[in-house]
Formats: structure tokens, sequence, C-alpha cells
């Protein structure tokens, strides 16, 4: 019970931002789960960590959004794994994603950032 | 593909991509030079809970809710499997009250809720006159119903229809049919909205009479056309023969269409003319019709009624003489579809569907009180699924799954006790109430068992589910057994479920019992004749066969002195009707024109009218108080001569007068100049049911009758029943009379046999019935409610074996031990018995009208179910009291 709340959590607070990353990732060509994770490491400079219990769950929903379609492909070293690959609609997708996060990180910025008046005279 | 094999392959699709992802994970790691091992625990580690996103990201799917159901289903029926009888008890006890209910509510479906098939059939109404002796219910006259057409704005169409029940003979291709061939106006089906499927309507005038020309225009009922005509369309203006008179067919009614609605009979109709006798408002003369109206749709039936009540009095006027004037004062509305049932026995029906409703109350309860023990016993199991992260939903989802389980297999079976109950019922059932069709689990029913079902789940599964879902996981888990706190606050609910068991079973049980007295009393009654070893035959006559003969001398005489001779008959005597028969009813009243008080209470006096063999005596053995009765030498030839019954003499001196003060009395007009004496007065006997008192009665002897007797056609040429005392067994004899009855004439061979014991037994019916029905449904509220005592004070010997151990070890006696069960069975059981004769004493008023010589409050019957109650409790209590003196302390202190 209390662990699959911490999972909920951590996907609701991530929710918009994750499905924005992953869309990001897949931009770049087609990737599995294990990719993904490595590649949002890796260019997080080795921040981002992000858990298996969420990525997943995120995949799924954007594939049943249409956002990402998948199949079974044979990786480099000869490991079958499922590759998921942007769609048109998840093109779109991202790029309303990508413009709604940054009008936010303007405003929470902006709000941030505000001398305040009263208080300091 | 189906929906769940598309499911699974996804599931292994998953599980496959996650295996991906580990081993693409080990190999990395492998390859920065971690150990096989190593790598393959950091991995694991790193990834977390397999099952856990598992589930979650399954969730994405949307339809996890399918996998859980069959997961809970899967787990719902081992669950079951381990505690049979926990499951047995569960599923019979639901079942039972399913099972009732269901049952009882088939034959209200059809008495009650069935919609008429007619157009809008919640705007009929039937009409009739009202007056200082109660409703006229034979009818009103033509000139009446003209009034009320002429003068109300409420009604849109006024039809009506003569309601003669006697059965005419409809020849056939083969052989002639009985049939019923009310008489009826010519707009009646126009005001039912259903026509002719074949052919046309009566044509008539604007006052609804049929026209002169249709006198001889008969329509046919769709059942007639198909079994006496096969089918055939080209019967259609065909002359067929009905009694012997020709009439062209004219219309064929659709399937299903029956009009008056409650009779058994096959239909056919003519048309009714005005004749002269309409124009005129003679008592005795004037024919006298049943009247069926649609109202305006902006009406409703108050309006309706308090516009023709102020019309009426205008209506009365016209009566010229003052004692006929006061019989028809007021009008009384009736939905049609409300006429149909006489109110007592749509209370009676009722109250027994109650009964039933009440049986499945306590089903519930005692299932409620079987899960929440079930709950409580399961505590451990189910805290370990609460830590193991399953959210307090999945818990109560799990256990109301398993609720509706079980609920759904105890109402399949309840259907099957649905089937069971109307099956062992027809007969009562159908009879009591009218219905003549076969009755089965119609889609209403099922319906109605479909939310019984839900109901039932929801209450014996979701209050538990809440209970067993709020309890706190960590105590749960810490304490070693079932033995915690929580278990006394959890008694007391089970207890209290106890309590309301016991008094809605007394409920039952007290109307049971009052119903058993009321059996007893009735068969105790004294009838006033003997009904052991008599046949009876219920014989239609086919009058018209016999035109311009005596059918004394040409059937009747004959047929008796035939079957008098037969082997083994002791005596054969015809009447009209045997008692408690009710097979053909005559009424007589005096033709009295006078306004004296002597006058009108002659004319008050209503009596049953028999015409009866002279052999009736020996074959009944009634008691003669005064006089003789009818002999031999009674003959058309001779005086005419009446015999009269006790309750006669008293209504027509109006007192206790002397018996003998009426013999000689010259009574009423036998033939056109011969006048009927009274030569004899007779015991009182039960004529209509065993329940009521005895009526005026006349009798006449049938040698006497002619075909220039007044009463000629009536007594003689519709209905006789034939009764024989003979030793001999009724299969023996019933195929020799049958044979006997066809040479006299070939359709006396339809007549219906039974027994007087039958005829007598049949007239208890709706208190048998009644009776039957509750000692099923007390009888099963009683093993229900014993089961519930005994479980929950076994539950409490289980619960308590530590501390009665304890108590033993430190010297407590095997009896207090006992004294200590046994007296929190005394409680509930002087609550529940307290609660249930509160209810009962307002719930049997609901039976009033089933009990003979019984109150309903009657403190004997209410004491002895109240007994048998509590005798039955302390009995069943009494095993987990033993059980709990025998707890050897030394094994309940080791349990821990």
């Amino acid at each position: 019970m209390i662990g699959r709340n911490r999972y909920k959590n951590r996907i609701e607070l991530l929710q918009g931002t994750l499905d924005m990353l992953i869309l990001k990732t897949l931009q770049w060509g087609p990737q599995h789960g294990y990719g993904i994770v490595q590649a949002l490491h890796a260019t997080s400079g080795e921040v981002l960590q992000v858990e298996t219990g969420s990525l997943y769950p995120a995949l799924h929903r954007l594939e049943r959004q249409a956002w990402v379609r998948s199949e079974w492909k044979q990786t480099e070293s000869n490991q079958r794994a499922k590759y998921y690959r942007i769609t048109a609609a998840g093109k779109k997708q991202l790029a309303s994603d990508l413009s709604r996060w940054q009008h936010m990180v303007e405003v929470i910025g902006a709000v941030m950032h505000r001398v305040p008046d009263g208080e300091e005279a | 593909m189906s929906l769940f094999s598309r499911f699974t392959n996804r599931k292994t699709d998953l599980d496959d991509e996650i295996r991906a992802h580990l081993e693409m994970d080990i190999q990395a790691r492998k390859d920065r030079g971690a150990s096989s091992e190593q790598a393959r625990t950091e991995a694991t580690r790193e990834f977390g809970n397999v099952a856990l996103i598992q589930d979650v990201t399954r969730e994405t799917w949307g339809w996890v809710w399918l996998e859980r159901l069959v997961q809970d289903l899967q787990y719902s029926l081992r669950q079951l499997n381990k505690s049979p009888a926990f499951a047995i008890t569960l599923i019979a006890t639901l079942a039972l009250g399913l099972g009732a209910t269901a049952a009882m509510f088939t034959v209200v479906d059809h008495v009650l809720l069935r919609p008429l098939p007619y157009k809008d059939s919640g705007q009929l109404v039937e009409i009739k006159e009202s007056g200082k002796r109660g409703t006229v219910s034979f009818g009103t006259p033509y000139l009446d119903i003209q009034q009320w057409r002429q003068r109300s704005h409420s009604l849109k169409e006024i039809a009506f229809y003569s309601s003669d029940k006697h059965i005419s003979f409809l020849d056939g291709n083969t052989a002639s049919t009985q049939v019923n061939a009310p008489q009826i106006s010519a707009n009646l089906f126009a005001l039912l909205g259903v026509h002719p499927a074949i052919g046309r309507e009566f044509e008539g005038r604007s006052d609804g009479s049929a026209l002169t020309e249709e006198e001889h225009s008969l329509i046919l009922s769709d059942p007639v056309w198909r079994t006496t005509y096969g089918s055939d369309p080209n019967v259609l203006g065909k002359v067929v023969k009905l009694n012997g008179e020709s009439y062209v067919v004219v219309g064929i009614m659709p399937r299903g269409f029956t009009f008056p609605f409650n009779g058994a009979m096959p239909l056919v109709w003519l048309p009714r003319l005005i004749r002269d006798k309409d124009t005129v408002r003679t008592r005795n003369v004037t024919p006298s019709y049943q009247v069926v109206a649609r109202l305006n749709p902006d009406a409703t039936l108050p309006t309706a009624e308090s516009e023709l009540k102020a019309i009426q009095p205008e209506v009365a006027k016209e009566y010229a003489d003052p004692y006929d004037r006061d019989l028809v004062t007021s009008v009384q509305l009736q939905r049609y579809d409300d006429s149909l049932v006489d109110s007592d026995l749509r209370k009676s029906l009722l109250a027994l569907f109650g009964a039933s409703g009440v049986l499945w109350l306590i089903a519930c309860v005692n299932s409620t009180s079987l899960m929440l023990a079930r709950a409580a016993a399961r505590q451990r199991e189910i805290a370990v699924r609460g830590a193991l992260g399953a959210s307090r939903w999945r818990i109560i989802q799990q256990l109301t799954v398993e609720g509706l389980l079980v609920s759904a297999i105890a109402s399949a079976l309840g259907l099957g006790l649905t089937m069971l109950m109307l099956k062992l019922f027809e007969h009562g059932l159908t009879t009591q109430f009218h219905i003549h069709e076969k009755m089965t689990a119609n889609l209403s029913v099922i319906g109605l068992l479909v939310a019984l079902t839900v109901v039932s789940a929801s209450l014996c599964s979701i209050w538990p589910a809440f209970v067993a879902a709020k309890a706190p996981i960590e105590t749960a888990l810490r304490q070693g057994g079932p033995q915690s706190s929580s278990g006394v606050a959890q008694y007391r609910t089970r207890a209290s479920l106890v309590v309301i068991q016991i008094a809605a079973s007394l409920i039952l049980l007290v109307g049971c019992g009052l119903l058993l007295r009321t059996i007893y009393a009735l068969r105790h009654a004294p009838l006033g004749f003997r009904t052991d070893h008599i046949i009876i035959a219920n014989m239609t006559i086919p009058s018209y066969k016999f035109a311009g003969q005596n059918m004394t001398t040409e059937l009747y005489q004959p047929l008796v002195d035939r079957v008098n001779h037969m082997p083994g008959v002791q005596a054969a005597s015809l009447m009209n009707a045997v008692p408690l028969g009710n097979t053909f009813k005559m009424q007589f009243t005096f033709g009295v024109t006078g306004n004296s008080a002597a006058d009108v209470r002659r004319r008050d006096l209503v009596a049953q009218f028999r015409a009866v063999g002279p052999e009736m005596q020996r074959v009944f053995g009634f008691r003669m108080l005064k006089g003789r009765f009818f002999n031999g030498e009674d003959t058309a030839s001779t005086q005419p001569v009446a015999v009269v019954n006790r309750a006669f003499v008293k209504a027509y001196f109006g007192g206790d007068e002397a018996s003998e003060k009426i013999l000689g009395e010259n009574l009423f007009s036998f033939s056109k100049d011969k006048r009927a004496v009274v030569i004899g007065v007779i015991d009182d006997e039960r004529q209509v049911s065993v329940a009521k008192q005895s009526q005026p009665e006349i009798e006449v002897a049938i040698p006497q009758i002619t075909p220039g007797t007044g009463f000629y056609k009536g007594a003689e040429g519709m209905g006789m029943d034939l009764a024989i005392r003979t030793d001999r067994s009724s299969a023996s004899i019933i195929p020799e009379l049958r044979e006997l009855l066809r040479q006299s004439s070939p359709e006396l061979a339809n007549s219906t046999f039974t027994t007087m014991d039958q005829v007598v037994e049949d007239s208890y019916g709706s208190q048998q019935l009644a009776a039957r029905l509750l000692i099923v449904f007390g009888g099963s509220a009683l093993l229900v409610c014993i089961t519930g005592i005994y479980g929950l004070l076994a539950y409490l010997v289980a619960h308590r074996t530590k501390e009665l151990g304890l108590r033993i070890a430190l010297g407590a006696q095997r009896a207090d031990v006992m004294w200590l069960v046994l007296r929190q069975a005394s409680w509930m059981l002087i609550a529940g018995s307290t609660l249930g004769l509160l209810l009962a004493f307002m719930s049997s008023l609901l039976l009033r009208t089933f009990l003979y010589n019984v109150t309903p409050h009657d403190p004997w019957t209410m004491g002895a179910v109240t007994l048998l109650l509590v005798g039955g409790g302390l009995a069943a209590s009494s095993i987990p009291a033993r059980r709990a003196a025998r707890v050897d302390p030394m094994e309940a202190l080791r349990t821990e």
C-alpha cells in the first residue's frame, strides 16, 4: 500500500516533464527502455536517474496516446529489445509540451526573481 | 482473438520487455568489469519491484479491472472451496430468501402488475350503482347507462355487456365446444382499442347497442378459431351453430385478446341488441349490464366519480318505486384492472409477498452475520495483504466480489427454488388468484432476482468488507490469534443481527401459527351435512337439445334412476349446486311491491335458490328441524312444495320465531296457477364457504318442475350437479358414470368429477394456501434463525476458549461456564422475542382476512410460537454451551 503510493506520487510529480523528456530522447532515433534511461542519465550530466517504475508506465501511456510506436528489434549486441519510435503526433505533442514548459519556466522564474518591494523598505 | 488472450499476450510482452531491460543492464555492468553474480544483484536492486512495476504499467492499459475480477473470482472460489460448510450455509440461506421472494413476486406480477392487453388500460373504469344495500353487483339497466352517456363529460365512451356466465355449446367441424358467449355492446372493442385480426366488429348505433341486422352475427376469439375451426380463415362469413341457433362469423379477434378478462372458458362474442324490456325499469324484468367506460384524457378517476355521483340522484329519481330508488342512489367507479382482483385477495397476496420479503431480509441479515464472522477469521490474512501493498479499495473490492459470487450462485439456485415452489403450489395459486396461464419466471421476475442479488451481495458483503479493510494492520499482525479486542465490538454487532433475525422470524411464525389455528377451526366447523363417500359430477346442460321437451322427464328422472341402480350406489341425487361447490348460483328475491316494514324486510331478503332431488337428504344426511323433506310423492301433478332453512325463517319473520310457524306458508308462485307451500325446515348448513355463516335458502323438488314452471330454464337448463353416495372408490366408479352420462346426452361426458371431501378442501383454499406458504417461510426462517444463534455462540465459545479455560482452571464450575454461554443466548432470545412480538402485533392485522375463529392477537398462538422459537434457540445454544463446559483448561491455555 505504501510502496504503491510512493510510485504514484513520483509519477504525478514528473508526469508532464517525464513524458516530454522521453519524447525528446526518442527524437534522436528509436530507443528501448534501458537505452532511454541511459541516454537521460548521460545527457543530464549524470544527474537524472529515471526510475523504471515511472518509465514503463510512461512509455505505455505514450503508446496508448499514439505519440510513440513500438516494435521488437535486435540490439547491436544481439539482444532482443522493444524499441520505441516517436510518431508525427508525438512530435507535435513534444513541440507543445516544450513551449508550455518554457512558458512555465519564464513565469515561475519571474515570480522567483522579483524583488519584494514592501518589506525591504 | 479474444480480449482475454490479447491481454495475456501483452502481459508476456511486458515480461519480455522488462527481462530485456535487466539483461542489457547486467551486460553493461559486466562490460564495466563486475562479476556476473554482482551485476545481476545490482541490476535487480536498481530496477526495483518487478511485480509492482508490471502492475502499475498494466494499469495504463485500462483493463486491469478485468484481470482483477478474474483474480478475485478465482480467489473467492478457492476461499469457498476451503470452507464448504460456511459456503453451503451462506448459499442455502440466500437461495431460500431469493427463491421465496421471486416465487411470490411471480404471482404478484401475474395478478397485480401485468398491464391489461388493452389500449391505455389505465383509463378504463368499471361503473356500478350503489345504494342502501351496498354495491349492485348484478349490473345496471340500459336506461341508466344512457343517462350517464348524455350527462357526463368525463367519460369519452361507455360500453356494456351482459355478464351472464353460463356455458354455451358451439358446434365445430367435428364436436361441440363449451364456450362463454357474452353479449357485448357494439362499441366495446373500439373502446378497448382492440380490433378484429380478421373481419369486422359489430355495427352499432350511437348509443353503443348493436344494429338489428347484427342479431345473428358472432365474433370468434383466437383460441376458439384455432381449436374449433383449425385456423381456417374461410370460416369468416360462414354459418355456425351456437346452442343450436345459427350465427354468421363476422370477425376473429387477435391472439391474446380476451374479455371479460378473468374468465377461464374459451370465448365467442354476440352483439347486444336493445329490446323493449330495456326501455323500462322493472325489477326482475329489465336486463342489467356490466359497464366499462373510457375516461376523457383530461378526466381522472376521482373527478369522473364525483361527476357521476352528482348525476346519479337525477337518475335515481326515474325509479318509480321508492324501495328500488334507494338501491341506486349513488355510483362507484373503479379502475377496470383493479376491479378484476378483489381487495381482500389483493391484501392477502401482498401479505404473502411481504412474508417472503421478510424471509429474504432474514436471509440477508444472517449472511451479513456470517460474512462478518468470516472477515474476523480472515483478519490476519487481510492484514498481510494490506501490508504487502493492497489498498483498502482493493480489499473491499475483493470481498464484494466474493459476496457477489455467493449471491449469484444463490440466485441461480433460488431460481430453481422459485420454479419448484410455483410447481408445488400451482393448484392453490392458480385457483386462488384466478390465473389461467402457465406461471413461469419471466423477464421481470429475473430482473427482480438480479436486483435482489445485487442488494443481497451489497448488504452482506460491503459492510463486513469495510469493517475488515478499516481494521488497523499492525495490531492484527502483532497479535497471535483472532483473539483481539475488536472481537467484542464485532460480537455485539452480530448479536444485534441475531436479535433482528429472531424478531423477523417471530413475525412469520406468528402468521403461520394463526393460519394453522384457522385451518384447525375450519376443519372442525360444523358444516351441517356429511361429506364422506360422496362423488360429485358437475354437469353443463346442453338445454338447447331439449327445446320443446320436458327435461325433468326426458333427461333428469331417467338419469337419476339409472345412477341409483348402479352397483354400490346407496343414493344419488341431482341438485343445482352442491354446498360449497360454488359452481352455479341462483338467487331468489320476493316480488313484493309494498313499502311497509314487513314488505321491506321481505324485499331485502335474498335467498339461495336450489332445485334438488328428493334423495338429497339420503346423500348428504342433513338434519330436518321441522316438517318433512321432499319424497317420491311430490310430483308434477301434486301440490308444489318447498323446503327452507333456519336462516330463511329468521330473515322471513325478522326474529327468532318458532320454525314450525313457516310450515304451510304460501311462499311464491310456482307456475301460472300454482303457488309453492313450505313443508319443512332444514337445519343451517354452509353453502358458500366453511367460514361464511349460513344464508337463507329455498329448495324446490326437481320432479315437480315442468316447462311451465317460472324458473324452469334457470333451475334446469344451465348447470346441475349429480351427488352420489357410494362405498366404491372414485377411480372405479367414475368411468362407469361418465359412460352413463354420455348415453343420456353426449355433451355430459365432459362433466368434471370430484369428491365432496375435495370440494370442502378446496373451499379452505386461500387459508390452506396461505398456511402452507407460511409454513414454508416460517419454517425456513426458524431454521435460519437457529443456525444464526448457533453460529454466533459457537464463535463466542471458540473466541473465548482461553478465557473459559482460565475460568475453569481458577475453579469455575462447569455449570457456571455453561450458564455463561446460555445467558448470552437467553439475552438475544428475550430481546428478539420482545421486538418480534411487538412487530407481529402489528403485522398479524394484515392477515385478518384469512382468519377464522381466531383473533389476530390470539395470545395462545403468540405464546406457543414464542416458546417454540425460544426452545429451539436454547436447544441450539446448548451445543456450544456444553462444548464450553467441556473445555480442558490445560488445552485451552496451551493454545496460545
